[in-house]
Order: structure tokens, then C-alpha cells, then sequence
């Protein structure tokens, strides 16, 4: 039951009170560039999923094997692997997004988020868990991206994925495309969830 | 205290990067070069369908097989290197001899590059592609939508901006709202594009 228990926190934790985002506040540096189109976002999550769960899960299996001293050249030489990996197959099966996301592909090896689970996590835990682990940072680490490019997207340019959303009456907030419109955006977000969300639930017990 | 091993703290580290950074480079190199045919397949493809959008020839933009049959019916590339010629003689759905040639400049953050087709007399545009940029997205990354690149077709220089939907004239082009300093940065490379093309038509022989 204990297992049972861990596990299901190691799933959940990251996606709710310990959101790598808006409670760790990791991978701001990506949360702020890619999220003025939901498609990019959307393009981009799947990569840090992907390595966040798969760097997790070699680094877990290595733990015992990785010296101390150079661990963190090995973490970095994992995830940097993986990343490229993902660079690879979209420039491969997926010419048009690759030329559209263009350096933050790679960026996704100096995300935070990723380093943060290996050191925290996978060099403590079994590769059953990083693997959770690693997958439910990297949906804790999308949703809110998504939800940023919603209405970054939609405010910003009155489109969705790309499609007319608001019509001509839409007058776009161009600020909202650029840079500060994602500072405002996460702040609000953060303000949103940490003021009311979790507050009512500290409130309630 | 327990002394560590000479091989504990000196050896062991080292081996153990040599061999992980060649298993992880091995996996990698793997993965690279059974994709290398197809990235440079869709590299090239990539460049044959600007340089008949920059042209006006149609073509179905998920069929590379016809792509390809297409562009080598119509364009002939002529010098330079290997994926990179200097100039692009197209036969135009006119069945004039028109051309395309790569213009560059500077945008916001990075460099532009296009690539310009002209009709027979190295004035008119049949057309451009932006076949690189990093303007601002929402913004002056407008510039790859449909309708701006759109407008090009038809026109000759040296041009002036209008308001965004306005342009009317052949020498007005439409301004994107929001994005000024990347409006101008194509206004510069469409005012240089056609001596650009002269220049580079002339030098090949012609």
C-alpha cells in the first residue's frame, strides 16, 4: 500500500502543489519564449516529456554507476543526448514545425526542469519511479504552457492553432505576442493558482 | 576517515564518461545518419517549393515526387555549389524566362533570408519566399503568411510602405501593424533584391 501511495504522489505532486513551474518556478526561460503560439507549445511540451521521462529513467538505472564527482556532466551528457534525439526526428518527419521552433529544440537541454528532476529525483529513486516522475513534471510543465499560449495566442492574434477564433471586431494585443506578455501572463497564472487555489485548500483543513 | 582509492576518485570517473559519452554519441550518430537521406531530402524540397512560390507556379504542397517533377521541368539552377546555385532560371507560367535569386538582409533579431523571382526583365516580381527569419512570432513573423508575401507578386521597385491592406500602386507595399522595424527590414531587401538580381544574372553569363 505504502508503494501504491508513493507512487501515486510521485504522479501527482509535480502536476499540483509542486508544479515545476508555478511552485518551483523551473523552465521559466522556455515558458516565456515558445508561448505565443499553442502550436509551438504544444510541439515543444512533447519534446520536454519526452526527455524529461526518458533522461529519468537512464539516469535512475545509471544512479548506482555515476560517479559523484561527475554526475552532473553525466546527467548533462544524457539529457543533451535525448534532446538532440528529439531535434533529429522532428527536422526528419517534421520539417515544418523544426523550421518554425528552430533553436528552442535545443534549449530543451538547458531547461531547468529537467536537470532539477534528474539531481532531485532519479538519482535517489528507482527508474520505476523517475519514469512517473519524469512524465508527470513534464504534464505538470505543459499544462501550464498551455494554458499560458491560450491566451497568448488568442489575445495576442485572435487565432487558435493557427485558425481565425475572434473576428474583425478582435482588436489584437500586440504586447501580448511579445515577451512581456508572457511575464504578465505567468504572473497572473501563478497569482491564480497559488492565491486562490491553494490557499482555499490550506483553508479547508 | 576511509581514504578513497586512487582509482575510486582519479580513474573510475574518468573511464566511466569516456565509455558513456561513446555509447550515447554511438546512439546518437545512429539515429543521425539513418535520418541524414531524409532531412536532406526535405531540405531540398523545402528549397524547390520557395523557388516556384517565389515563381507563381503551382504546385500540391505535400507531394515531393511532384514537386520535384515540377521543378525540374521548369528550373534550371545555374553556378554555384552543390544545393546552393547562384541564380535559378525558371521557365514562368507565362512561358516566359523568368529568374529567382537569394536576397538576404537584416531583420529584428536575425537575418532575413528570400528568395526574390522576377519576370524576363529583372524588375518585376513574380513573387518571394522567406526561406529564414526570426521576427517576432505574432508579429513580424507575418511576414511568411499567404497574404503578406502575396502581395509581392506583380510589383517592382523601389517601394514605399503603406498602412497594413492598403498597398494599391505597383511601388506600395503593405506594412505589417505592430512590426515597423521588420516592415522596414523588407522594404530594404525588396529595394535591393532587383539590382541584387541583375548583378547576379549579369555575372552568370547573361
Amino acid at each position: 500500500m505504502a508503494a501504491r501511495g508513493k507512487i501515486k504522489k510521485t504522479f501527482t505532486d509535480p502536476i499540483g502543489k509542486n508544479n515545476p513551474v508555478f511552485a518551483q518556478v523551473l523552465g521559466i526561460c522556455s515558458t516565456l519564449a515558445v508561448t505565443n503560439k499553442l502550436e509551438n507549445t504544444v510541439i515543444m511540451s512533447l519534446g520536454v516529456i519526452f526527455t524529461t521521462t526518458l533522461s529519468g529513467v537512464t539516469i535512475s538505472a545509471l544512479r548506482k554507476l555515476i560517479p559523484g564527482r561527475v554526475r552532473m556532466m553525466a546527467e548533462t551528457l544524457i539529457i543533451a543526448s535525448f534532446v538532440i534525439i528529439v531535434d533529429i526526428t522532428l527536422r526528419a518527419y517534421m520539417p515544418d514545425v523544426w523550421q518554425q521552433l528552430g533553436p528552442y529544440v535545443g534549449l530543451i537541454i538547458t531547461n531547468c526542469i529537467i536537470m532539477g528532476r534528474a539531481e532531485a529525483f532519479a538519482m535517489n529513486n528507482s527508474p520505476g519511479l523517475s519514469l512517473i516522475d519524469g512524465l508527470s513534471s513534464g504534464i505538470g510543465y505543459t499544462y501550464v504552457l498551455i494554458v499560458i499560449a491560450f491566451f497568448r495566442e488568442l489575445m495576442g492574434t485572435g487565432e487558435l492553432w493557427g485558425i481565425t477564433i475572434l473576428g474583425d471586431w478582435w482588436t489584437n494585443w500586440a504586447i501580448m505576442v511579445m515577451p512581456p506578455g508572457a511575464f504578465f501572463m505567468l504572473a497572473i497564472f501563478v497569482w491564480v493558482v497559488k492565491g486562490v487555489i491553494i490557499k482555499e485548500e490550506e483553508a479547508a483543513k | 576517515m576511509k581514504q578513497e582509492s586512487m582509482f575510486s576518485t582519479r580513474v573510475y570517473p574518468v573511464l566511466f564518461m569516456v565509455a558513456l559519452t561513446a555509447v550515447f554519441i554511438s546512439v546518437v550518430s545512429g539515429i543521425f545518419l539513418t535520418t541524414e537521406e531524409r532531412v536532406r531530402l526535405n531540405e531540398s524540397i523545402f528549397q524547390k517549393r520557395a523557388v516556384l512560390y517565389a515563381a507563381g507556379i503551382e504546385f500540391p504542397r505535400d507531394n515531393p515526387q511532384k514537386i520535384q517533377e515540377i521543378y525540374e521541368k521548369r528550373v534550371q539552377e545555374v553556378g554555384g555549389e552543390d544545393g546552393q546555385p547562384d541564380y535559378f532560371r525558371i521557365e514562368l507560367p507565362s512561358g516566359e524566362s523568368g529568374y529567382a535569386v537569394y536576397v538576404r538582409g537584416a531583420g529584428l533579431w536575425g537575418e532575413i533570408v528570400s528568395i526574390f523571382g522576377f519576370r524576363p526583365d529583372l524588375e518585376t516580381f513574380t513573387g518571394v519566399e522567406f526561406v529564414e527569419q526570426n521576427e517576432t512570432p505574432g508579429l513580424g513573423a507575418r511576414i511568411t503568411e499567404q497574404w503578406y508575401k502575396e502581395q509581392f507578386r506583380g510589383k517592382n521597385g523601389p517601394f514605399q510602405l503603406v498602412a497594413e491592406g492598403a498597398s494599391d500602386a505597383p511601388n506600395e507595399l503593405d506594412a505589417l501593424t505592430g512590426a515597423s522595424r521588420t516592415s522596414e527590414a523588407v522594404l530594404k531587401i525588396a529595394n535591393k533584391a532587383a539590382e541584387k538580381a541583375q548583378e547576379t544574372v549579369q555575372q552568370g553569363g547573361e
